[in-house]
């Protein structure tokens, strides 16, 4: 995967090493962060994927809020990372159900998640195998906001808490930044835009190629805490009070812990989907290692679609020791909703 | 009911044994003290070799690499510009003798002392300056008795003549000479972290165009002390052998 070392200029009389380090190209005349800012983030297709928390100085904050560099006319150094991982900085759509190896429908014997809890039972077995030494999950607290929590071992998935689903921005990608020099191999799950954009990383800065493990949740969009709670409360519903969510059959549907529900249909919560979720045509995390989502199986099973060589494997671990019970998958409904989102989700958008 | 008591029966002998027994104590520790208290200043105790006393500096061996300053954990070390480069001071107001920073120390610039009895004349004159640090304060000593404690079985006390020497020669630590160099250059993303944080100005950069970045290393001025490699977000930098500088052909000697 490493590309070829850049030219090396010696000079030996003066005892030196010289190195180059080519930045990106410019739009306009400002610091790097300013043309990131007018190309990505004002004109609406930053997708929140967080990569660009890589800045050195860490000014970039990726909260729960749309991405932004206070101060950056002072405070950015013009190192043009941001802009050399940024996925939509140069951005040609990926659609479609994408190259595969394998494809299946999976329950885990062992958890107890959002449907089959195969995210849990693949990155359970990585840990096991001892592929990775570290995964970067997404836990709630009681308000049901999401943070980043690091799993080491594999009995920490059996917290329910870990392993449902959020429907929320989560600063995974800062996470890993934190955590890179430290670790030897990392596994991420993520969104399909997080997914482009550890590619991304990893294709510009071998460094993250230490990011051994990727699995992509399918994916329709991806919602602001703060702005899901408060639209939720305007319609009836409280997130805070919650013990799961869930999207099915085109609902939204929160579970609270006395056994009732509040539904809203997927429809209404058009109005508070963020604008970079409106150009992204990547249903099922095309460059993932495994991509997972509950669409085109049964209830209690998720449909799983293998494509890389390292997916394999620890599928065929899996198989091996019998964590796993298998099952049918309808493809034309994946497939169906590949093509729903990017009938939704125009790019360019004019 | 109550008991009457006697007073005991007059015994001649026992009471003159008892006076005489008294007697000899007081003559034998009159003689030969039992005590354990030293007479200090006139005696002073033997302190073992490692004993962190007062923090002593060697101007010559120091590589400016901040180590000490790093992990200082009262924060009391600060950097002090002198000829362009930087030098320890100790804040002796926040000092807690730890002695973290002469253990850090790669090069044992930083000598311990067994210089206990300080006085300062002010709170000012306890932040020292590490042009004061490089010889040892002025010491009036009145001793001519060195005490030590031998704890294997009983307590035993020798004294003997000799007058113990205050500063401590320690070894150097072995240490292989080291040199940054960019093992990864594919790896970096120009954030300068490396060229702003070498004390020796040994990292340097130039913009060739408006895009491309050449950065340099001087192999003659780096110390080794590191920095950049702590620095690093991306471990572009790592550290080699001096004498073994050969990284794939990256680096040619003259």
């Amino acid at each position: 995967m490493r590309g070829d070392k850049q030219i090396v200029v010696l000079d030996p009389k003066k005892y030196k090493y010289n190195w180059k380090v080519e930045r990106p190209e410019r739009v306009e005349r400002s610091k790097y962060f300013g043309n990131l800012k007018t190309v990505v983030i004002d004109s609406g297709i930053c997708s929140h994927c967080g990569t660009c928390a890589i800045c050195p100085v860490k000014g970039i904050i990726v909260e729960d809020k749309p991405v932004d560099f206070p101060n950056w006319k002072r405070l950015c150094i013009d190192c043009g990372a941001c802009i050399r991982v940024c996925p939509r900085y140069t951005y040609t759509p990926i659609s479609g159900i994408g190259d595969y190896i394998e494809v299946f429908a999976g329950k885990s014997k062992r958890f107890v998640g959002q449907d089959g809890a195969m995210v849990s039972e693949f990155m359970a077995s990585a840990l096991e195998m001892g592929v990775i030494d570290v995964a970067l999950f997404v836990s709630r607290d009681d308000e049901f906001r999401p943070y980043v929590v690091h799993v080491k071992y594999k009995e920490q998935l059996k917290d329910t808490r870990i392993t449902g689903t959020k429907y929320s921005f989560a600063p995974v990608m800062p996470e890993l930044y934190e955590i890179a020099r430290y670790v030897d191999g990392i596994g991420i799950i993520g969104t399909p835009c997080m997914v482009s954009g550890v590619r991304k990383l990893q294709k510009e800065i071998p460094f993250y190629e230490k990011i051994k493990f990727t699995i992509g949740l399918f994916c329709t969009e991806n919602f602001y805490y703060w702005q899901l709670k408060e639209f939720l409360a305007e319609k009836g519903g409280d997130l805070t009070k919650a013990t799961k969510t869930d999207i099915k059959k085109g609902e939204f549907i929160i579970d609270y812990a006395d056994g009732s529900s509040f539904r809203i249909s997927v429809k209404e919560l058009e109005e508070i989907v963020p604008s970079g979720c409106k150009v992204c045509q990547d249903f099922s995390a095309i460059e993932a290692d495994v991509s997972i989502g509950s669409v085109g199986s049964k209830d209690g099973f998720s449909s799983v679609i293998i494509r890389s060589k390292i997916g394999k494997e620890v599928y065929d671990y899996m198989n091996e020791k019998g964590y796993i019970e298998t099952d049918e998958v309808k493809m034309s409904v994946i497939q169906r909703l590949c093509e729903y989102k990017v009938k939704i989700h125009p790019y360019p958008r004019y | 009911m109550a008991k009457s008591v006697k007073s005991p029966k007059m015994n001649l002998i026992r009471s003159v044994f008892g006076h005489l027994n008294a007697i000899i104590e007081v003559t034998k520790e009159v003689v030969m003290p039992s005590t354990i208290t030293i007479h200090y200043p006139r005696e002073r105790r033997k302190l073992p070799d490692n004993f962190r006393g007062l923090i002593l500096f060697d101007k010559n061996a120091c590589i400016n690499c901040f180590r000490c300053s790093h992990i200082c954990p009262a924060n009391a070390i600060q950097m002090y510009i002198r000829e362009n480069k930087y030098y320890p001071g100790i804040d002796y107001t926040k000092c807690i003798l730890c002695h973290f920073c002469v253990d850090s120390c790669p090069t044992s610039a930083l000598k311990p002392s067994k210089i206990h009895d300080v006085v300062f004349k002010s709170l000012d004159n306890m932040v020292v300056k590490p042009e004061d640090m490089i010889n040892e304060p002025k010491v009036l000593r009145e001793d001519y008795i060195t005490v030590e404690y031998d704890f294997d079985e009983d307590l035993i006390m020798r004294r003997s003549k000799v007058k113990e020497k205050l500063v401590v020669e320690i070894d150097k630590p072995v240490r292989p000479d080291f040199v940054a160099g960019a093992a990864n250059p594919e790896n970096c993303i120009a954030c300068r972290f490396c060229v702003n944080s070498c004390p020796q100005n040994a990292i340097s950069f130039k913009l060739e165009d408006q895009q491309t970045m050449v950065f340099s290393i001087d192999i003659d001025k780096c110390t080794g002390c590191l920095i950049c490699i702590r620095k690093c977000p991306t471990e572009t930098l790592k550290a080699f052998r001096r004498d073994k500088i050969e990284l794939e052909g990256n680096y040619e000697r003259r």
